[in-house]
């Protein structure tokens, strides 16, 4: 009973419910919708943004952000599929890959959390950097000759409808969740957010939590790039712009709060899917797919201006109960209050 | 200042000015921007041109106009991701409204401003008074706007990808006018931006007020300050700015497209930056991020010129720039590096005072 309690009680579940509701109205307008292969189509397209937007979510759970993200999935998808493209061992061209996410990501946690910088700054430095590089890596041409194996390789099913990749991809989310959640280190990345001054009073390495943020971070993200470029098997020097602030919105969506030490991973995986649906979800209600901007931004805005107004009407709560428990204890207080 | 105490004497007030908000950085962006030039200069002599400065920063205008007022939101502690689609969403108003509502020109493109500062005042609402944060408001703001430009261009009969053109000559000579044979009026709008720029942020009450809402909020709410009305006003400000941008690109191009601001956003932010904002409020100069501005599209017009190097890769020495100053100031803000170096000073002056 207390675990479903919990359960309805966490903010992912509403984000949850949101989903629900949106395949539920999607279906009421046109039931082809409701099919399970439109319904695994949303989950399975929804993997690269799953994997950047859990990648990002480290980074907001720390109380700060990297923008750097779209771009390290761009070069680590064109530095692996030129590689891949040459007929190099996948597995070398998979760990250059995220060897890029791993440079990338201690760079970034260096200028953040040893420097100091604010992340949004620094972050968009390296972002102009790593773009540049990848059109250094890309050039005009494109990467579009990758071989059919690995491209076949996106669309290879495991459980039911869902794909290898999602099914990796949903793994790692509940593994990660629950490494955040039950272990002691795990937990140091909420504590860091929430309160990084009171977090190293204690003894908890901030920097270092911060650190391992940024590289978690880069390195799900260069993952997301290798997956990018065996689903979508063209890799351009434009691919993966933009992905940063699709990323943040999934987040967002997923119940994590930018001000930092709230949220969950899972929130992100579920933001992701929502995210990615939209524009499917539109083809379904027969709408141009020109209005996939126009809702993402109404939903994105409403999502969280309702919980903003809510959290501050909770606080406004809580301070009333305190100050109400407070005064009841002193003999006349609450009369006094009264008056 | 000086003039206010004319007994201090010349060179107080010359140090009071040396040590004035923001007049070393501003005066170290200058030495960037003669450096630019310099060696811009001494590579190709094609690059001092004043005509052919001009022409290339005639592409950069959005994030020339839109982040000396991103500069406001920001010095509150805020930032705005939204300008650039606010420029596109101004700019297929005025092509739609004209051509396919048949509106006067002038009165189309009064329409789009007014409709770019209802969508600055719209997420200023939001960040300002439900206390959501800056960065995803303007998020949303900025799918939301550039899909609201998608959805007005659906409206027209021309395609979206071709753009509304054929506009009158009187429109198109807002930006064709030279003062002087040279200088192109979008530099006079510019200066003409700054300016006003300038007196609000640093010559005005409304300026102060908006400094110490960055500062502290509460401090600024507790002596009196309105100051949700004064961060949702900087919204306001910087959609004000994208409007603007927007009626003068379109005439620029001759072409009203929804896609128009293009992806100057981080742009917008390192202009801001580089020209001594502090992205948590309570610092930043008009001025500053204007000279960043000026050498940003200098940097973006000389390298292609005179090293031949690709326009594409632009971000990099861009980006570079962005780190490099962002590492170089907290290195020398750091208190420890600052003792270091008082230390040595006080050394030297030991040392003078012995001999």
């Amino acid at each position: 009973m207390n675990a479903v309690k919990k359960i309805v009680k966490a903010r992912e579940f509403t984000s949850f419910l949101f989903l629900a509701g949106l395949f539920l109205v999607v279906g009421i307008i046109n039931p082809a919708f409701l099919s399970v292969d439109n319904i695994s189509a949303c989950f399975n397209s929804s993997m690269v943004y799953t994997l950047i937007a859990v990648g990002m979510a480290f980074a907001i759970f720390i109380g700060e952000i990297d923008v750097s993200v779209g771009s390290t999935m761009g070069l680590s998808a064109a530095v692996a599929g030129t590689m891949i493209q040459n007929g190099s061992n996948w597995f070398l061209a998979f760990a250059v890959g995220i060897l890029i996410g791993v440079v990338v990501g201690l760079v970034n946690g260096w200028g953040v959390a040893v420097m100091k910088i604010p992340s949004l700054i620094f972050t968009l430095g390296t972002n102009g950097i790593l773009r540049g590089m990848m059109y250094l890596q890309v050039g005009v041409e494109q990467v579009n000759s990758l071989p059919k194996e690995f491209k076949d390789m996106s669309s290879k099913t495991l459980v039911g409808r869902f794909t290898v990749y999602y099914c990796c991809a949903v793994l790692l989310t509940i593994g990660i969740h629950f490494l955040l959640t039950r272990t002691k280190r795990g937990r140091y990345f909420i504590a860091v957010g929430d309160n990084a001054g009171g977090a190293e009073l204690v003894g908890i390495p901030a920097t270092r939590t911060k650190v391992t943020a940024y590289l978690i971070c880069g390195v799900l993200s260069a993952a997301a790039g290798i997956i990018f470029a065996s689903r979508i098997g063209i890799v351009t020097s434009l691919s993966g712009n933009g992905y940063e602030m699709k990323a943040v919105a999934a987040c967002v969506l997923g119940g994590i709060s930018l001000s930092g030490g709230v949220g969950s991973v899972i929130g992100a995986g579920i933001g992701a899917v929502i995210m990615a649906s939209i524009s499917y979800l539109l083809v379904f209600m027969e709408a141009p797919s020109n209005y996939d901007n126009a809702i993402t931004g109404v939903i994105l805005i409403t999502i969280v201006v309702v919980d903003a107004l809510m959290q501050h009407r909770a606080a406004v709560n809580n301070r009333h109960a305190r100050l109400a428990a407070r005064t009841s204890a002193v003999p006349g207080g609450k009369e006094g209050l009264e008056q | 200042m000086s003039d206010k105490t004319p007994k201090l004497g010349g060179q107080n007030g010359l140090r009071r000015l040396w040590n004035g908000p923001n007049f070393r950085w501003n005066l170290f962006l200058l030495l960037l921007i003669t450096v630019e030039c310099v060696v811009f200069g001494a590579t190709n002599s094609k690059f001092l041109s004043l005509t052919r400065i001009f022409a290339s920063a005639n592409g950069d205008l959005t994030f020339w106009y839109v982040s000396i007022f991103v500069t406001f939101v920001m010095i509150t502690g805020g930032i705005d991701i939204q300008s650039c689609s606010i420029v596109g969403l101004t700019s297929i108003i005025i092509g739609v409204a004209w051509q396919d509502f048949g509106m006067n020109i002038w009165a189309a493109a009064a329409l789009a401003v007014a409709v770019s500062v209802a969508c600055g005042a719209l997420s200023g609402f939001f960040v300002a008074y439900c206390g959501v944060q800056a960065m995803v408001v303007t998020l949303g703001g900025s799918f939301l706007y550039s899909g609201l430009g998608l959805l007005v261009s659906g409206l027209s009969s021309t395609e979206a990808y071709k753009g509304i053109s054929g506009f009158p000559d009187s429109f198109k000579a807002l930006t064709k006018t030279k003062i002087f044979d040279l200088i192109p009026l979008q530099m006079i709008i510019f200066l003409v931006l700054l300016l006003a720029a300038y007196l609000l942020l640093h010559r005005s009450k409304y300026g102060r007020k908006v400094f110490l809402v960055g500062v502290n909020p509460s401090a600024a709410e507790y002596s009196g300050v309105n100051s949700r009305w004064i961060t949702m006003s900087t919204y306001i400000l910087s959609g004000l700015a994208a409007g603007i941008t927007g009626v003068v690109m379109t005439s620029q191009l001759g072409t009203a497209k929804s896609d128009l601001g293009g992806n100057f956003t981080m742009t917008i932010i390192t202009a801001c930056v580089l020209g001594g904002t502090l992205s948590t409020g309570g610092k930043g100069s008009a001025i500053g991020t204007a000279l960043a501005a000026i050498s940003i599209t200098l940097l973006r017009f000389g390298m292609p010129l005179c090293f031949g190097i690709n326009k594409q890769y632009l971000d990099i020495p861009i980006g570079v720039l962005l780190v490099v100053v962002v590492v170089g100031r907290a290195i020398v803000s750091n208190p420890t590096v600052i003792a270091w170096v008082g230390k040595l000073r006080g050394k030297g002056k030991e040392a003078k005072a012995g001999a």
